[in-house]
């Protein structure tokens, strides 16, 4: 199957876009759909080379979207080689979460210090909560709270954000367990609705290109993704 | 070179506090100096924790251990470092740019510096860009060093040199920035100075920039 763009569509997008991705892709769009492991933006020199892998394992010359943003430099360098790639101009994935840049800027101003939770995040158990078991596993406890509050002291809000009410239902039970473990650093909890719009304006410009604005970059075959580019 | 040095740097790489202190005392009833213990021991120990976690075979959680064992030696040293005479090599401010409360690396940055010889005026975390200047015109440091762990704060730091500028103190200071997406090209782009890939690359530049390396 191939787009109006005339090229086949590859997606390859971080898990935690999946539920919206699979949501919103048209069953006809894609010919190949790769979800990649969560947190490859914890050490973005190695993301960087895990989605150039991605890229140039697609052997056909194809539209190839990725479901990222620069995520840390993660993106920084990756190549298009014979692919056109499809990328949202956003920092990282919250914006998509929140439906905009504009969004997750305006939230970012009010509360610099916010830890975001959705519910790919908590299924993966990339948590504060999680990451204190981990380190109390194989630091003892005290350690563990030390690392913890080097990490953690200077937020101030933890936000749960997800795209349905039944969702934020779903998800909460396991949210204020991890809010009760963030009070140690009188961090607030709150709920956000997030929207689907950036990640269904991926999905619509994935199938007509010459719909893309300045929210999104196109980098021709050849070209490499570079920071500046999301530099606004 | 004695194999305390090797051990100390070992120690530190492995973040054990209690050793790096053992170590530094055994080199100081040796003889060593205590700039050689740090330059030769702790700090090689270091620039290693900053390679390893930069290529991913390192995480926040050892690095964090293995400047806290450090920040053991130097207690240690301190007194003997200030007793050796050593002239101050220059004057640094340090925060983490408006925005970013990421203070990992930045607080990094000013123990080595410390070590190294500066004074460092820490103003903390999220740090707008007019505290950055009353910080300039009060301290009247060699260098200002701002750091960020977010592409979304990131800009902030060439919000804060224009800022510098406006206010017409931009030649009076030289401007390092570093954090995991800053690099040398970014950096030129908002016109600091320098940048420093990790945190003991930092403090290499604050010397270049402060002229005593």
């Amino acid at each position: 199957m191939s787009s109006p763009n005339g090229l086949p569509v590859v997606v390859i997008a971080c898990q935690v876009l999946q539920d919206l991705l699979q949501r919103l892709l048209p069953p006809d769009l894609a010919r190949q759909v790769t979800f990649m492991d969560y947190g490859l933006h914890r050490v973005p020199s190695k993301m960087t080379w895990t989605v150039q892998d991605a890229i140039n394992a697609v052997e056909e010359p194809s539209l190839i979207v990725l479901g990222y943003g620069l995520c840390g430099n993660g993106l920084n360098g990756v190549q298009a080689g014979r692919h056109t790639l499809l990328v949202p101009r956003a920092d990282d994935c919250i914006a998509m979460l929140l439906g905009s840049v504009k969004a997750y800027l305006r939230e970012f101003n009010a509360a610099p210090g916010t830890y975001w939770l959705s519910k790919g995040w908590l299924e993966s158990g990339s948590h504060p909560l999680k990451e204190y078991q981990e380190y109390q596993a194989k630091y003892g406890p005290d350690k563990a709270m030390w690392l913890m509050d080097q990490q953690y002291r200077n937020y101030k809000r933890l936000v749960l954000v997800a795209h349905s009410q039944e969702d934020l239902d779903q998800c909460r039970l396991v949210a204020l367990e991890v809010a009760r473990f963030c009070e140690r650093w009188n961090m607030r909890y709150e709920e956000i609705l997030g929207s689907d719009n950036y990640v269904r304006r991926l999905v619509e410009i994935a199938g007509d290109l010459s719909k893309a604005d300045g929210e999104f970059l196109v980098i021709p075959p050849g070209g490499v993704i570079q920071q500046a580019q999301f530099i606004r | 070179m004695s194999a305390i040095y090797e051990q100390l740097a070992m120690v530190v790489l492995e973040g054990d506090k209690d050793r790096v202190v053992e170590l530094v005392n055994k080199g100081l009833s040796e003889g060593l100096t205590a700039k050689d213990i740090l330059d030769n021991g702790m700090v090689v120990g270091m620039n290693e924790v900053g390679a390893r976690f930069k290529r991913g075979e390192m995480f926040v959680p050892e690095v964090l251990m293995s400047a806290d064992a450090m920040q053991g030696g130097l207690v240690v040293l301190r007194p003997q470092l200030v007793a050796s005479g050593a002239k101050l090599i220059g004057k640094i401010v340090i925060g983490t740019v408006k925005g970013d409360l990421h203070d990992i690396g930045k607080n990094l940055v000013g123990m080595l510096c410390e070590g190294a010889g500066f004074e460092v005026i820490d103003l903390g975390f999220n740090v707008d860009p007019d505290k950055f200047i009353a910080a300039i015109k009060t301290h009247q440091p060699n260098i200002v060093g701002m750091s960020a762990l977010l592409t979304t704060t990131m800009r902030a730091m060439g919000q804060t040199i224009k800022a510098i500028e406006e206010a017409g103190l931009r030649d009076k200071v030289k401007v390092m920035v570093g954090g995991a997406p800053v690099d040398a090209e970014f950096a030129r782009r908002i016109s600091a100075d320098g940048y420093g890939s990790n945190a003991p690359a930092g403090v290499d530049l604050a010397k270049r920039l402060a002229g005593a390396a």
